[in-house]
């Protein structure tokens, strides 16, 4: 019973808090109306929900939240962030885009990257267009949450034919000192024949209580636009995150993310791609490196609703500690998607005795000239191959750390950014010492 | 070409489709405790198994149906079925010549002549059978030969009278009834089923089969199987099922119970041919079935076939729980699904003694506007050292109406477990069917041979009996349905 108690005060306080504020938040309240009628009607999902039968979300929700959340760091709290110099940096402080914090003086033409408050006044066309129209609030109740709560977050548009050279780095910062839940809403369009690589990082700074970051980001890629995507997650063990990518892609389109989770004592990704037009290619990769308590749960859904389309998919996972780690993959090919080629892949190493590895590769399949496929493998470290490089006079730690290392470079290499793969393998380096 | 083959495979009616003309004993239609008592006088039954009937009832009233599968259906009205429905006239019978020549009759167009079994006996490949009609068990061949060898096979009905300490210790262990929403409505309703015993050191000389049918209108067929292997013995065991043609949904309900102690082996096998449905997707059988085995001491073996051609919703995952240390787990499916059937099926292998081995090979293949589903799951427990598990779920797909889905759940809690699982959904390859037309075989032939190829590692591991019907049953399930 207490259980039930403690998620209606959630909810009721989520109910109140909404009610004060959704006047002064941004976009169409109506909009913001349904999203939390939804999210009343769903509720936080238990175990029992299907696509979170892995996760105890409302257990770590059961303690005191707040939604309310100020606190404003400094350029030189956060310098150790910046892992790229050369770059467009967005801070998103809490759900809130900093402009102070941001470096982004000189933007090329056909670039425009502004608050999401902001756009929805100054780019009302745009924004009118694709916000909110490919995450569906009915399909999750953390969607519906963010929807409807959502203060800020970054807008960012790229125009049509054009070719951004530097990476559009966001940042997402949490620093809090009571327990809170924040709502950072990103919205990126990029138009046809565009090309721009985009980075993401979600990280705490100074935080000395619990945040559950409750992030999503709309990417539209519009017909033949090629786009860069790539995760690093690596907060501290105050940060819990659910992190939503909802990504549409048009004809001829490439989209390619990636996802790197190094630490954070809960993450869930739940990443969804539309193939909605014919032609499409879509690579999917993800790397999770879990240690002590952590609880990493990746989730994907590719839908292929057209012919003719392509999606890779690669997730590999080293797993130590007490950490429990779920990849949930389902590929979903329509009635009419002939011609498609749908290939998914998890692959998982067991280090200790008290870890946890569920996976979960679906297909779902309603049309007959596909080819699909999906494999999972799961096991502790090949001892012949640890036998091979001991009798070279490796000792056993360094021939472990050299094998776990090849595993992951499958994904860490197909990082294009020089910079951002040095970063992470130095990240993974520290990892296995 | 394809549209033609598949109208003529659409067309094609269910040839098991007849009804007998036995005058049937119902129980008034309808499910409350009256009923079950009912059944449990007209049994004749111990107390305590009234009281367990009871006890699953409560139970039952207090759950909620699944709706967890990948099937949509209309629920069944558990109110509208009739519970016990025995073939008259029941009396004891001793041979043959005593059967109703009706019912005889049937077996035969079933294709299970038990006279020529009979005039067969001391043939290497005779197989023992026991015969469910409707929900009571008719006959038992061969009982006198194997209890010679200590060996019990007997109608559920029968075990519980003679028996009742094998009964009474070995029911509901390995499917309790607190299970799943079917598994407690069976452990209240059930009105008859196989019972087999398998003494210690005695390997079974011959096939032990049961054949069910559903035959009487407007009845759910509720039957229970518990089969016991104990040390160092051996038993295979097949199953067959068929059912009358008929507009309305009927409700089959099994629970099948498995244990095999140490040094044991169990192999069972089904060729499951209930009635599909029309074309239209009307009528056709509900098949919601508890499968389980307990691989209960070290170096125990259980295994499971399947051939799944018939029924309009299946829901069945045969199961194994791998407790003994070095035991192994095996599973081994065709499903089939055409015009409007789904079948949503798969397995559980549930890894807890040390050194202990699964494989799953499942194949799917879906025609018409069915849909086909594996749904399995593989769990290592903490502590289940050098677990291992090889799965491979292969969908065929024929026309662009149909769905092939697979959902594999994998929780592995032991760094020392290795577990791999394969997927791949394609249609058969225009480049193996011309490779076949360019040699002179014609387009339906190809395609039989294909699919017979397709299936052959899992139709390899049926008995000689039924491999040769469930291969019959197969080109006959998909008799030109791509082109």
């Amino acid at each position: 019973m207490e259980t039930i108690t403690q998620k209606n005060t959630l909810k009721d306080k989520v109910i109140s808090e909404f009610e004060s504020s959704k006047n002064s938040l941004f976009g169409n309240t109506l909009l913001r109306e349904q999203a939390m009628e939804s999210f009343y009607k769903q509720g936080i999902p238990s175990r029992k929900h299907e696509e979170y039968k892995y996760l105890n979300i409302d257990l770590i929700l059961k303690g005191d939240f707040s939604l309310a959340l100020n606190k404003t760091l400094d350029r030189k709290q956060i310098a150790h962030l910046e892992i790229l110099n050369d770059a467009y940096v967005i801070t998103i402080e809490n759900g809130v885009f900093i402009e102070e914090l941001s470096k982004l003086q000189d933007l090329p033409k056909g670039l425009i990257i502004c608050s999401l408050a902001k756009a929805s006044k100054d780019h009302s066309s745009v924004f009118e267009k694709q916000y909110a129209q490919s995450a569906d609030v009915n399909a999750d109740a953390f969607i519906a949450l963010n929807t409807a709560m959502a203060k800020d977050g970054v807008f960012v548009h790229v125009q049509r034919n054009t070719l951004i050279e530097k990476p559009i780095y966001i940042i997402h910062v949490s620093s809090a000192i009571q327990n809170s839940i924040i709502n950072p809403r990103n919205l990126i369009v990029v138009e046809s024949n565009a090309q721009v690589k985009i980075i993401e990082s979600y990280e705490t700074v100074d935080s000395t209580a619990k945040v559950f970051n409750n992030a999503l980001t709309e990417i539209v890629v519009e017909e033949s636009a090629v786009v860069d995507h790539y995760k690093i997650q690596d907060e501290n063990n105050f940060g819990y995150l659910l992190n939503t990518t909802q990504i549409i892609q048009k004809g001829k389109s490439v989209f390619t993310t990636h996802t790197f989770t190094l630490s954070g004592s809960l993450v869930r990704n739940n990443l969804n791609i539309v193939l909605d037009d014919e032609g499409i290619e879509s690579n999917l990769n993800g790397l999770y490196l879990t240690n002590e308590n952590q609880v990493v749960d990746n989730h994907t859904l590719v839908d292929h609703r057209k012919p003719k389309c392509n999606s890779n998919e690669l997730y590999k996972g080293i797993i130590d500690g007490k950490s429990t780690a779920t990849f949930n993959g389902k590929i979903f090919v329509r009635k009419d998607a002939q011609k498609t080629n749908a290939f998914q892949s998890n692959k998982n190493i067991l280090l200790s005795d008290d870890g946890t590895i569920n996976t979960k590769p679906q297909l779902e399949i309603y049309a007959d000239d596909v080819k699909c496929s999906h494999g999972t493998s799961t096991g502790k470290l090949d001892e012949e191959k640890v036998f091979y490089l001991r009798a070279r006079g490796l000792s056993e730690t360094s021939a472990k750390k050299l094998l776990m290392h090849a595993f992951a470079s499958e994904v860490v290499d197909t990082i294009k950014i020089d910079a951002l793969r040095d970063y992470v393998e130095e990240k993974i380096s520290k990892r296995f010492e | 070409m394809a549209n033609e083959i598949l109208e003529e495979k659409i067309n094609e009616e269910y040839k098991y489709g007849f009804v007998t003309d036995i005058e049937a004993d119902n129980a008034p239609k309808g499910l409350n405790e009256d009923i079950i008592r009912f059944i449990s006088k007209k049994k004749n039954e111990p107390d305590w198994m009234l009281e367990y009937r009871l006890k699953a009832f409560r139970y039952w009233l207090t759950l909620e149906e699944p709706h967890w599968a990948h099937v949509s259906y209309i629920k069944p009205n558990f109110q509208d079925i009739i519970y016990y429905s025995a073939p008259k006239p029941k009396k004891v019978l001793n041979s043959l010549d005593e059967v109703d020549p009706e019912l005889l009759k049937t077996f035969e167009k079933l294709g299970i002549s038990i006279e020529e079994q009979k005039r067969l006996s001391g043939v290497e490949s005779r197989i023992a059978v026991d015969i469910i009609m409707d929900s009571v068990s008719v006959k038992t061949t061969f009982k006198e030969v194997l209890s010679e060898k200590g060996i019990i096979f007997c109608s559920f009905g029968e075990a519980v009278q003679e028996h009742p300490e094998l009964v009474k210790k070995y029911m509901s262990t390995v499917v309790p009834y607190t299970d799943n929403f079917y598994a407690a409505l069976n452990s209240a309703v059930f009105t008859d089923g196989s019972f087999c015993y398998i003494p210690k050191g005695v390997r079974c000389p011959m096939e032990l089969s049961t054949y069910f049918r559903i035959n009487s209108a407007g009845t759910g067929q509720f039957e229970r199987t518990l089969i016991i292997a104990d040390e160092d013995s051996y038993v295979s065991y097949l199953e067959g099922c068929t059912a009358p043609m008929r507009d309305e949904n009927q409700l089959h309900a099994a629970v099948v119970e498995l244990i095999a102690h140490k040094n044991a082996e169990i192999k069972y096998s089904t060729v499951q041919n209930w009635y599909p449905g029309d074309k239209n997707g009307k009528g056709g059988i509900f098949n919601f079935v508890t499968k389980r085995g307990v691989c209960l001491e070290d170096n125990s073996k259980i295994s499971w076939t399947q051939v799944e051609t018939g029924s309009a919703v299946t829901w069945k995952y045969p199961s194994v729980i791998l407790k003994g240390d070095n035991s192994v787990g095996e599973f081994y499916s065709v499903a089939v699904t055409n015009n409007y059937q789904q079948a949503d099926t798969g397995t559980k292998m549930m890894h807890l003694g040390k050194n202990t081995r699964s494989t799953i090979i499942s194949k799917g293949i879906s025609a018409g506007f069915s849909n086909n589903s594996y749904r399995g799951l593989v769990r290592i427990a903490k502590g289940a050292t050098n677990a291992r598990n090889f799965s491979q779920c292969d969908s065929l797909l024929m026309g662009d109406k149909c769905g092939a889905h697979t959902f594999p759940y994998i929780e592995i809690k032991d760094k020392t477990a290795v577990v791999e699982h394969e997927a791949t959904t394609s249609k058969i390859g225009e480049d193996q069917l011309f490779y076949c037309k360019q040699r002179g075989i014609d387009n339906e032939k190809a395609i039989g041979l294909i699919v017979n190829g397709y299936c052959k590692e899992v139709l390899n591991k049926l008995p000689m009996e039924f491999a040769v019907e469930a291969q019959k049953l197969l080109a006959v399930s998909l008799e030109g349905s791509v082109g």
